[in-house]
């Protein structure tokens, strides 16, 4: 016969808390989003102010040669006949040899602003036009525009005015090694960028695990005073979060108070229900009638109703117990000594057997409750001997450590269907053994409560064998 | 036998003391905790019933404090609280037994005399001495295997002296425990009980030993 056994509430599923990402993760990923789009947009940021320097550096480079070749142009007419009638000669500008080279990317040429016609031009170009962009009514302008060889060449217009005639120097270069410059100064600003930005998720990594730390030794300790291995939690904490382990204590202590509480109350309500009861029961087994049959009889019954709702009250309180636990050994002594004198007269041999030290995780009292009541039906119905033994076992459902408490008699024992209604509540299958009959059936309810199981069974010894499979407190 | 109860209930107490007195014990009552200290002190009792939910002093702290001070007579526990922890907190603290209410009155009598009986040395309900049986569950007396009419005096001091069979017992322990502690500790009743004793079990059954008192039985019998 087995009762089966209710599971203790558990809080947020399994399921719902993998889909929780962690905080850790969570401060760390915002951190690294943020920090790679800040590093990103600086990179674009440098790279396009090393772009318009290096723009600004190649136009002073064009615009010096512009201004070698104005010199050139007007340097034959002497100083008079410049100011007063100024005339142009075919500049030969050889202060740099790269107009020289034919096609090497290195260009010049002169045209009156209003005709289209080159008047002079660099000798690299070897004839070929350099398809320069009209100024329009500006003096002066840059621009990119395809080369005689298609290379991208960066070309800077000047307009001048020599006597009534306008011209347009335009002086180009190839802008490959300008832009390679630009690459690679992009390329190190990335390297360097990147190398910052490991550095940095490494570094809030580091932050995060330390900034966190706390949070895991308050989750420990809470751990530690769930599993009953400590009574409060530790509140040598960093002062943001020490507030919560002092409040979460202060829950713990609510929450012991609160069942201490309603034990009080149950057993105040019991005192105050149990008395009375006597006196009426007596009162009423001392008068003959049919008025006094009656309240014999209901008394009776409310007798079993008070003790089984009392009962069921004291367990609704002990379910909100957090973090307590007890070790077995001295409970069950203590039990086994008060039964040798209450049934002394009986002379019965009792044998407690426990290998190794257990705890079982939950109220000493609620233990005591269970295998007090399964040892005294035992000492009650035995002849001779009852024997207690206390062992580890396996929840293979749950994976749980749980331990054993069986004990037996060498009584008369039940039969099956005796031993499904012995845990019945109320039922009382001898009247003439003292008892309310609440016994087992708070046994059954009690390691239900806890997510264990209860068992009757033919004991060796010839009588009853009672077995509770509780949970204990594992030591890892 | 004389029987102290301790219970703050005042119907339950008179209930207790009722049948108590009926099944022929001397009976003292209080009902709180010091005045049944205070009893269980300073009057030998055979017995105390003695209840845990106790104004002024608990029941257990009674109880304790009489363990604690060297008194032995054999203590049956009444509690509501009937939670194992409770029950063997009771007897930790020197309770012999124990009775959670509501309880049946023949519960209760049963358990006294079952205390009495052992703090006594006996193991069974039955006591018997050369041709005397007493039968404490039916409160009857046989000589010889017929039975025999006792008033309820005369009951109490052969159940007495059938207890404590084989040992001189002097006048004043059989008025302190034959009687409540109201009477009149000099009166000479006890000889005249004792008298009529013999009488109705044969002369030669209660010795009477000079200077000391008087023994039923052979001395070393039990």
């Amino acid at each position: 016969m087995l009762v089966t056994a209710e599971q203790p509430e558990r809080s947020g599923s399994p399921e719902r808390r993998k889909n929780q990402r962690s905080l850790a993760a969570r401060l760390v990923l915002v951190a690294a989003v943020w920090s790679a789009l800040a590093l990103a947009l600086a990179g674009v940021f440098l790279v396009s102010l090393y772009q318009s320097a290096s723009e600004r550096a190649f136009d002073v480079q064009l615009e010096v040669h512009i201004k070698a070749l104005i010199s050139e142009m007007l340097e034959s007419s002497d100083e008079v006949s410049t100011r007063n009638s100024p005339t142009v000669q075919q500049p030969n500008y050889r202060g740099d040899p790269r107009f020289s080279l034919p096609l090497n990317g290195w260009y010049w040429t002169v045209r009156r602003a209003d005709r289209p016609q080159i008047l002079y031009a660099s000798e690299s170009l070897v004839g070929d036009p350099l398809n320069v962009p009209s100024l329009g009514d500006k003096e002066s302008g840059a621009s990119f525009i395809a080369g005689p060889t298609n290379d991208e060449v960066r070309v800077l217009q000047q307009r001048i005015t020599i006597g009534d005639t306008a011209y347009v120097i335009a002086v180009g270069a190839a802008t490959a090694s300008y832009w390679a410059d630009i690459h690679e100064f992009a390329r190190l600003v990335a390297l360097t960028l990147c190398i910052v930005g490991i550095g940095l998720i490494l570094a809030i990594f580091l932050q995060v695990r330390v900034g966190l730390q706390p949070l895991s030794r308050l989750r420990s300790s809470l751990s530690t005073v769930r599993q009953g291995e400590a009574e409060r939690i530790d509140e040598a904490l960093p002062r943001e979060i020490a507030p919560l382990a002092v409040e979460l204590n202060a829950l713990i202590v609510s929450n012991k108070e609160i069942v201490e509480r309603a034990r009080t109350h149950v057993g105040n309500l019991a005192h105050g229900l149990k008395t009375p009861l006597s006196v009426i029961s007596n009162e009423a087994r001392s008068s003959d009638g049919p008025l006094a049959d009656k309240v014999t009889e209901q008394a009776a019954i409310m007798s079993t109703q008070i003790q089984h709702h009392l009962e069921r009250a004291r367990m609704a309180a002990q379910r909100r117990v957090i973090g307590v636990s007890c070790d077995t050994e001295p409970v069950l002594a203590r039990l086994v000594r008060a039964m040798e004198k209450i049934y002394r007269d009986k002379e019965l041999q009792i044998q407690l057997s426990q290998a190794a030290p257990i705890r079982f995780r939950g109220e000493g009292q609620d233990l005591e409750e269970m295998t007090g009541n399964l040892i005294d039906n035992a000492c009650k119905w035995a002849s001779s001997k009852v024997e207690i033994s206390v062992s580890l076992s396996n929840d293979p459902t749950n994976n749980r450590a749980m331990f054993d408490v069986i004990v037996e008699d060498d009584g008369p024992g039940l039969t099956v269907k005796q031993r499904a209604e012995a845990v019945q509540r109320g039922k009382r299958l001898d009247e003439t053994v003292p008892g309310t009959g609440l016994g087992l059936s708070i046994v059954a309810d009690l390691a239900g409560l806890y997510g264990g199981t209860f068992k009757l069974d033919q004991s060796d010894l010839g009588g009853l064998k009672a077995q509770l499979t509780l949970p204990q407190l594992s030591s890892d | 036998m004389r029987i102290l109860v301790v219970e703050d209930d005042t119907d339950l107490n008179r209930q207790l003391v009722t049948a108590l007195e009926e099944a022929d014990y001397v009976v003292d009552s209080a009902t709180d905790g010091e005045d049944g200290h205070f009893l269980g002190d300073t009057e030998p009792y055979d017995a105390v019933v003695l209840d845990l939910g106790l104004p002024t002093l608990d029941g257990l702290s009674v109880l304790e404090k009489w363990r604690r001070d060297g008194r032995l007579m054999p203590v049956l526990i009444l509690t509501a609280r009937d939670r194992w922890s409770d029950k063997v907190a009771g007897i930790d603290a020197g309770a012999d037994d124990y009775v959670a209410k509501p309880f049946h009155m023949e519960e209760v009598l049963a358990r006294v005399r079952a205390l009495v009986r052992r703090a006594a040395g006996h193991a069974s309900n039955e006591i018997t001495c050369g041709p005397v049986r007493l039968d404490l569950r039916a409160g009857r007396v046989t000589v010889d295997g017929s039975s025999i009419k006792l008033t309820s005096h005369e009951f109490r001091l052969l159940s007495y002296l059938l207890h404590h069979q084989g040992k001189v017992i002097s006048r004043t322990e059989l008025t302190e425990h034959l009687y409540d502690q109201d009477f009149d500790r000099d009166s000479n009743t006890v000889e005249v009980f004792v008298g009529r004793l013999r009488k109705k079990i044969g002369s030669d059954m209660i010795e009477t030993i000079r200077g000391l008192g008087y023994r039923l039985g052979d001395a070393g019998d039990s």
